[in-house]
C-alpha cells in the first residue's frame, strides 16, 4: 500500500519530461482493511480528442461514500463516465465487483449493479416521477415482480413520494435532481455514481441528502463528485482530490482538515479558504501543482 | 415493471404518438396533394409528391430518434439493438406504405412504388445522419441531398445517375431501388448498434 498523503512517492518524469502516475496504485485509506476492493481502476487513461482528460490513474474504492474533488476540467466526470461503462478509456484497467466491463455479459453484469447520476442527466417531462424511475428500473431489467416496489422505495428515500405522480416538467430544479438520485437508487445499487449530485438542492435538502449518502455508504460503494467540500467533510469517509487528469491527494476529510489546520498556522488569513477543509483542498492541490512543476523543470 | 409496460415508456420516451401525428398529417398532404393535381393529364405531375412526401417523413422519422436521457439509457442492462430496430422499422414501414396507397397506378413511373422507394431512402440518410451528427439536425442530410440532386440531375443521362439521383427516378428503375435499399440498410444497421449521437457530451 502507497503512502496516500505522499502521491509524489509514485511519481516518476516520462522520457518527455512529464510528470506521470508511473505505479499508481493509490489506496483509500478507508479501505486499509479491504482486500477486495469494489472498484478498481488501474493506468486509467481518458482521451476527449486531443485533449487528455485522465493521464495514467490509478485508484481503487470500497464500501463507504468517496468524494472526489478537483477544479473544472480535472477529470472528475471523465472518471465517474468511465466507471459508469458509458465512456471507453483510452489505455488502462478497469474493474468493477470483479469484472472488467468488456462484453454484452460482463457489462451486463456490472450494470445490474451500478447506479449513475449523471452530471446532466436528461429526463422526459411528460412522464411522471413514478414512470421514469421506472423507465430506468426496466433499463436495469429489474424483475417485473420487484420493480414497482422498487421505485416506490426509492422515491420515498428522496422525499419524493407525495410527488411520485407529478409529471416532470412541472417540478422545480431541485426535485428533478432528487428524481435523478432516486433513479440511480432504484436497483439498490453495490456501486452508486453521482456527478455533482447536490446542484440545484436547497440546504435543507442537502443536509438530507448528506443523511441518504451515508446510510447508502454503510452498505455499498458510494463515488461522489463534487465541488462543494462541506459536502465531503459532512458525509464522506475517503476524499480524493483530482487535478489535470492526475491523482492530486487521497485522504479523509480528517486528514485534509488537518493538512488545513497546519497550513492556516504557516499561512494565517482567509486566502487558501474560509474554513479548515477549504484550506486543506488548496493547500493539497497547491502542493500537487508545485510537484508537477518541479517534474516537468527535471 | 413488465416488458409491456417498459416498451410502453420506451415508445412515449421517443415521442412516438406525436411522430405518428405528424406522420398522419404529412399522409393527409401527400394524399391531398396526389389527387388535387391533374395526374390523368400527365402521371409526372405526381413527381413533386412522391419526392418531397417521403423526405418529409424521414425528417420526422429522424427527430423520434432523439433521447433526452441518452447518458442513462447508455448504462441499461438490455441490449439496445432490438427497441431500436423495431422503433425504425415501424415508422419506416407506416411512413412508406400508408402514402403509397394514395398514389396507386403508374408502377412504373411516379407512383406507389417511388414513394416506397424513397421512403427508404430518406430514412436512410436520416438515420445515418442521427448516428454521425444527431437526431435533431437528421434531417438537414436528406433536404440537403434532394436539393443537390434536384439542381443536377438536368441533363444528367446514363446509368450512374439512376444510382446517385436515386429520388428523382421512375419507381420501376433497378438502379435506384438498389441506392436506396443500401442507403436505409446501412442507416438500420448503424442505428441500431450505435444510436442517435449524443448531442451534449459532458466533459
Amino acid at each position: 500500500m502507497n503512502d496516500v498523503n505522499n502521491p509524489e512517492a509514485d511519481r516518476t518524469a516520462d522520457p518527455t519530461g512529464q510528470v506521470t502516475d508511473a505505479a499508481p496504485q493509490v489506496t483509500d485509506p478507508a479501505l486499509k482493511n479491504v482486500t477486495d476492493p469494489t472498484v478498481r481502476v488501474t493506468d486509467l487513461t481518458v482521451r476527449h480528442r486531443r485533449t487528455t482528460a485522465l493521464n495514467g490513474v490509478g485508484l481503487d474504492f470500497g464500501t463507504g461514500v468517496h468524494g472526489l474533488l478537483g477544479p473544472n476540467g480535472a477529470g472528475k466526470t471523465s472518471l465517474i463516465r468511465v466507471l459508469a461503462t458509458v465512456a471507453p478509456p483510452a489505455s488502462g484497467r478497469v474493474e468493477i465487483l470483479g469484472r472488467e466491463p468488456r462484453g454484452h455479459r460482463e457489462l451486463a453484469a456490472i450494470r445490474r449493479e451500478l447506479g449513475y447520476l449523471p452530471q446532466e442527466f436528461g429526463y422526459y417531462p411528460g412522464f411522471t416521477v413514478r414512470e421514469f424511475v421506472a423507465y430506468v428500473a426496466w433499463l436495469k431489467e429489474m424483475p417485473a415482480e420487484d420493480s414497482p416496489a422498487a421505485v416506490e422505495r426509492a422515491v420515498e428515500r428522496v422525499g419524493l413520494h407525495d410527488r411520485i405522480d407529478t409529471k416532470l416538467r412541472t417540478l422545480s430544479g431541485g426535485m428533478i435532481r432528487r428524481v435523478g438520485i432516486a433513479q440511480a437508487i432504484v436497483n439498490d445499487p453495490k456501486v452508486l455514481l453521482l456527478d455533482e449530485p447536490t446542484a440545484g438542492l436547497d440546504p435543507e435538502q442537502r443536509v438530507e441528502f448528506r443523511r441518504l449518502l451515508r446510510e447508502l455508504g454503510e452498505r455499498c460503494t458510494v463515488v461522489v463528485s463534487t465541488h462543494l467540500v462541506e459536502d465531503v467533510a459532512a458525509a464522506c469517509t475517503g476524499v480524493t482530490l483530482i487535478d489535470s487528469g492526475r491523482v492530486a491527494y487521497r485522504g479523509t476529510p480528517d486528514s485534509l482538515v488537518a493538512l488545513g489546520d497546519a497550513e492556516s498556522v504557516a499561512e494565517p488569513g482567509p486566502a487558501l479558504g474560509d474554513n479548515a477543509i477549504e484550506r486543506g483542498y488548496t493547500t493539497a492541490l497547491r502542493a500537487h501543482r508545485e510537484r508537477a512543476l518541479e517534474g516537468a523543470a527535471r | 415493471m413488465t416488458t409491456a409496460n417498459g416498451l410502453v415508456l420506451y415508445v412515449r420516451s421517443r415521442a412516438v404518438p406525436l411522430t405518428l401525428g405528424r406522420l398522419a398529417a404529412i399522409m393527409a398532404f401527400a394524399a391531398y396533394g396526389a389527387h388535387s393535381v391533374d395526374v390523368f393529364l400527365d402521371p409526372q405531375r405526381r413527381a413533386p409528391v412522391v419526392v418531397l412526401a417521403p423526405v418529409f417523413a424521414a425528417a420526422v422519422i429522424g427527430s423520434s430518434l432523439y433521447a433526452a436521457a441518452d447518458e442513462l439509457d447508455r448504462t441499461a442492462v438490455r441490449p439496445w439493438w432490438p427497441p431500436r430496430l423495431a422503433h425504425l422499422l415501424g415508422l419506416t414501414a407506416l411512413a412508406a406504405v400508408v402514402p403509397a396507397l394514395t398514389v396507386i397506378g403508374d408502377a412504373e413511373g411516379f407512383g406507389a412504388a417511388a414513394v416506397v422507394r424513397n421512403t427508404l431512402g430518406s430514412v436512410g440518410v436520416t438515420a445515418v445522419a442521427a448516428v454521425l451528427v444527431g437526431a435533431r439536425l437528421s434531417w438537414l442530410p436528406a433536404f440537403g441531398y434532394l436539393s443537390a440532386v434536384y439542381v443536377a440531375v438536368q441533363g444528367a443521362h446514363g446509368r450512374a445517375a439512376t444510382v446517385w439521383a436515386w429520388p428523382l427516378q421512375p419507381g420501376a428503375q433497378p438502379g435506384s431501388w438498389a441506392a436506396a435499399l443500401t442507403v436505409f440498410a446501412a442507416g438500420a444497421v448503424l442505428y441500431a448498434l450505435r444510436g442517435a449521437r449524443p448531442e451534449r457530451l459532458p466533459v
